[in-house]
C-alpha cells in the first residue's frame, strides 16, 4: 500500500503538479557548526516541464536532489513527488524516479552494456527488453560498439554513459544533477539535443546546474538557489525582465579606474538600469544594464565612458542571461 | 531464465564479474594461498609425523582456511568501493532494495569461495597428493570451509561500514585478517587459549580432524599445536565446534547488515 498524501484541497485540484516541495530543509554538523544546506525550500514542479534549479557550487543543489531522489532524510519539512511523500513513499517513488548523479557512477569493470542493462534489471525490466533498449539508447549517444570495459572510456564517454544509465527504464521523473559538467561543447550539444527530446516524451525533468546558458536553453522555469535558500523562480524570459534589462555591456580594464566619475555619468542616462562592478579573473569590470539597442549603447559609451577611462581590455555587448539575474539579486557571480 | 532476471542474482553476477577482472584480487584470493600451498609443501611435505602423515597433511586444512578467509578483505573492499564510490547512493535510487543487495553480495561471495576451496582442494589433494580420509568427509570439510567463508564475509562488511575509504577498508581487513589466521594458528602452530577466540581456529580444527584424523562429530577437539606432538584435547566436542562456527557466521553477518544499513542511511 503506498503513500498517497495531500495535504490540502488546492493539491488534489491541481492535477498538473507533479511534485511539491514543502519548506524542506537540510542541516548538517560541520566542525560542530550547523551547516543550512538547504533552508525552508518550497516549490511546484509541474509534470512534463523541465524545471532547472540554478546555482553556484555549494548553493544546496545536491543535498536537494538527494533529498528529493530518497537517499537523505530531510531534517524538517516533505516533497510529495506524485502523491507520494519522501519520508514514507521511497517504495513508491524510487519506481518513477532516474537519476544522473553528478559523479560519474559507474562500474568500471563492466562494459557498457552491462552497466546499463544492470540498471534495468534493477527496474524489473526483462533481459531482452534491456538488452533492446540498451543498443539504442547507446547508439543513440554515441558509445555503441565499445567493447571494453568503461574505465577505459574517455571522460566524456562515461558522463554520456551516466546518464544513459539514469535513462534505460524510462523514468516518469528525471533528476539531471548537472549532466554535462565537463563534456567537450559537440558532446553537451548532444546532451541538449537529448533532453530537448525527452521534453516531448512527457518526462518531467529537473535539472541541477550552475550554467546558466544550459538553463536559460532547455528550461521551461528556473529557481534560483544560493545558500540553501531558493531567491527567485520562475520563466527564464520574465526572470531576466524583472531582475535586469535587455542588454549589458561588459567592459573589461587593463588596470584599475576609479570609476566614480563612470557611475555619476551613467546615472544621468534615463536608460541605464543598473550598473555593476566586478573582478574578472582579477580585472576589474563594469557591467551595464540597459533598456534598448545599438542606438542607446552608442550613447553610454560616448556619454559615459569613452571620456571618463583608460584604456579598455576587453569591451562585450550581450543579451541579459541568468549570470546576470543572479548578479542583480546576489551580487555574486554564479561561479563566484 | 526468470532466475537470472531476479535482482539478487544480478547484483551477484554482477560482483562475481567485478571479482574476476581485477587481477589484483586475483593475485590475492588465489594466487597467493596457491604459492603459499606449494611452498609450505616444499617445506612440510616431507617431514613425516608418529601417525606416518605428513606435517604438510596437518597443515593443509589451515592454508584452506586462509585462502578462505580473504573472503574479509574482498567483502570489506567491495562494500567499501559501493559506498566511496557513489554507486550505494545510486543504488539507494532505484528500487533494488538493500535486501537484495546484501543477498546478493553473499550469493557472489559464496561462489567465489567455492571456486577457492575447489583450486585449492586440486592443488592439494588432486596435484600435490595430500592426505584425506574419505570423500565424504571432505565434502564436510568443503562445507565448513564455506561456512567460515560467509562468517568472513560478515566480518568485511562491519570493517567497510567504519571505513571511510576503499584504502582504509583495505589495510585494515588485511590486517584483522591476518592476525586472526596467526592467533587461531591456522598457518603455523599457536598453543594458546587465544586461539579459542578467533574463528578460523574452529573452522581449521574441524575441518582437519574430519578430514585428515577421521573424527566424528562426537570427538572432542584439539588444541592448535603440532597434533600428536603437543596438542591436547579441548573439552568441547566437534559438534559442538560446528555450532561456533555457525554462531560466529550469524553474528557477523547480522552485525555487518546491522552496522552497515546504519552507518549508510542518512
Amino acid at each position: 500500500m503506498s503513500n498517497v498524501i495531500f495535504k490540502d484541497e488546492n493539491q488534489i485540484k491541481d492535477d498538473s503538479i507533479i511534485i511539491e516541495i514543502q519548506d524542506l530543509k537540510k542541516h548538517f554538523l560541520e566542525k560542530k557548526q550547523k551547516v543550512k544546506a538547504v533552508d525552508g525550500v518550497s516549490l511546484k514542479i509541474k509534470k512534463g516541464e523541465l524545471y532547472s534549479i540554478l546555482g553556484p557550487n555549494g548553493a544546496g543543489k545536491t543535498t536537494l536532489v538527494r533529498m528529493l531522489t530518497t537517499v537523505l532524510t530531510p531534517t524538517s519539512g516533505d516533497a510529495i513527488i506524485k502523491g507520494h511523500s519522501i519520508l514514507t513513499g521511497k517504495k513508491e517513488i524510487v519506481k518513477l524516479i532516474g537519476v544522473c548523479p553528478q559523479d560519474i557512477v559507474i562500474y568500471d569493470v563492466l562494459k557498457a552494456e552491462e552497466n546499463i542493462e544492470f540498471v534495468a534489471y534493477m527496474h524489473g525490466i526483462s533481459r531482452k527488453e534491456a538488452k533492446e533498449k540498451a543498443k539504442i539508447l547507446l547508439e543513440k549517444f554515441g558509445i555503441a560498439g565499445r567493447k571494453s570495459w568503461s574505465k577505459h572510456f574517455s571522460g566524456g564517454m562515461k558522463r554520456r554513459l551516466n546518464l544513459v544509465m539514469s535513462l534505460i527504464f524510462d523514468p516518469k521523473i528525471l533528476f539531471l544533477d548537472e549532466p554535462t559538467a565537463g563534456l567537450d561543447p559537440q558532446a553537451r550539444r548532444l546532451v541538449w539535443d537529448f533532453i530537448e527530446d525527452l521534453k516531448n516524451k512527457d518526462i518531467t525533468i529537473i535539472l541541477m546546474t550552475h550554467d546558466m546558458v544550459e538553463a536559460d536553453t532547455l528550461s521551461n522555469r528556473v529557481a534560483i538557489i544560493d545558500h540553501g535558500k531558493i531567491i527567485a523562480q520562475g520563466i527564464p524570459s520574465e526572470l531576466k525582465e524583472k531582475y535586469g534589462s535587455d542588454n549589458v555591456l561588459e567592459i573589461t580594464f587593463f588596470e584599475q579606474n576609479d570609476l566614480n566619475i563612470v557611475k555619476n555619468s551613467l546615472e544621468t542616462i534615463s536608460f541605464v538600469a543598473n550598473w555593476k562592478e566586478i573582478s574578472r579573473k582579477g580585472k576589474q569590470t563594469l557591467l551595464i544594464s540597459f533598456q534598448g539597442g545599438l542606438k542607446n549603447l552608442v550613447q553610454i559609451l560616448s556619454q559615459g565612458i569613452i571620456e571618463n577611462i583608460n584604456e579598455v581590455e576587453n569591451m562585450k555587448f550581450r543579451q541579459n542571461s541568468l549570470e546576470d539575474v543572479f548578479l542583480n539579486l546576489t551580487g555574486r557571480k554564479l561561479r563566484d | 531464465m526468470k532466475l537470472l532476471e531476479n535482482k539478487a542474482i544480478q547484483i551477484a553476477i554482477k560482483n562475481f564479474k567485478d571479482k574476476i577482472r581485477h587481477w589484483q584480487y586475483l593475485f590475492f584470493s588465489l594466487l597467493i594461498p596457491i604459492m603459499f600451498t606449494i611452498m609450505f609443501y616444499f617445506m612440510w611435505g616431507t617431514v613425516e609425523t608418529p601417525s606416518g602423515k605428513t606435517a604438510f597433511d596437518y597443515g593443509f586444512p589451515g592454508m584452506i582456511m586462509y585462502a578462505v578467509g580473504i573472503g574479509t578483505m574482498s567483502a570489506a573492499i567491495m562494500f567499501a568501493n559501493e559506498k566511496g564510490s557513489g554507486m550505494l547512493g545510486r543504488l539507494d535510487t532505484m528500487p533494488t532494495g538493500r535486501k537484495n543487495m546484501f543477498l546478493g553480495a553473499l550469493v557472489s561471495e559464496s561462489l567465489f569461495l567455492m571456486l577457492q576451496i575447489v583450486i585449492m582442494f586440486i592443488i592439494g589433494y588432486a596435484i600435490l597428493g595430500l592426505y584425506f580420509e574419505n570423500p565424504l568427509a571432505l565434502l564436510f570439510g568443503f562445507l565448513v570451509a564455506v561456512l567460515f567463508g560467509i562468517s568472513s564475509v560478515g566480518l568485511g562488511i562491519i570493517i567497510a561500514s567504519f571505513s571511510k575509504t576503499v584504502e582504509i577498508a583495505n589495510a585494515f581487513s588485511l590486517l584483522l585478517f591476518m592476525l586472526l589466521i596467526f592467533l587461531s594458528g591456522s598457518l603455523v602452530p599457536f598453543d594458546s587459549p587465544i586461539v579459542f577466540f578467533t574463528p578460523p581456529y574452529w573452522a581449521k580444527q574441524i575441518f582437519l580432524q574430519f578430514t585428515v584424523m577421521g573424527h566424528g562429530l562426537g570427538d572432542n577437539l584439539y588444541s592448535s599445536s603440532f597434533i600428536g606432538t603437543g596438542a591436547e584435547i579441548v573439552d568441547i566436542p566437534i559438534w559442538g565446534g560446528l555450532i561456533i562456527v555457525f554462531a560466529y557466521t550469524i553474528a557477523f553477518i547480522i552485525l555487518g547488515i546491522i552496522v552497515f544499513q546504519k552507518k549508510t542511511k542518512f
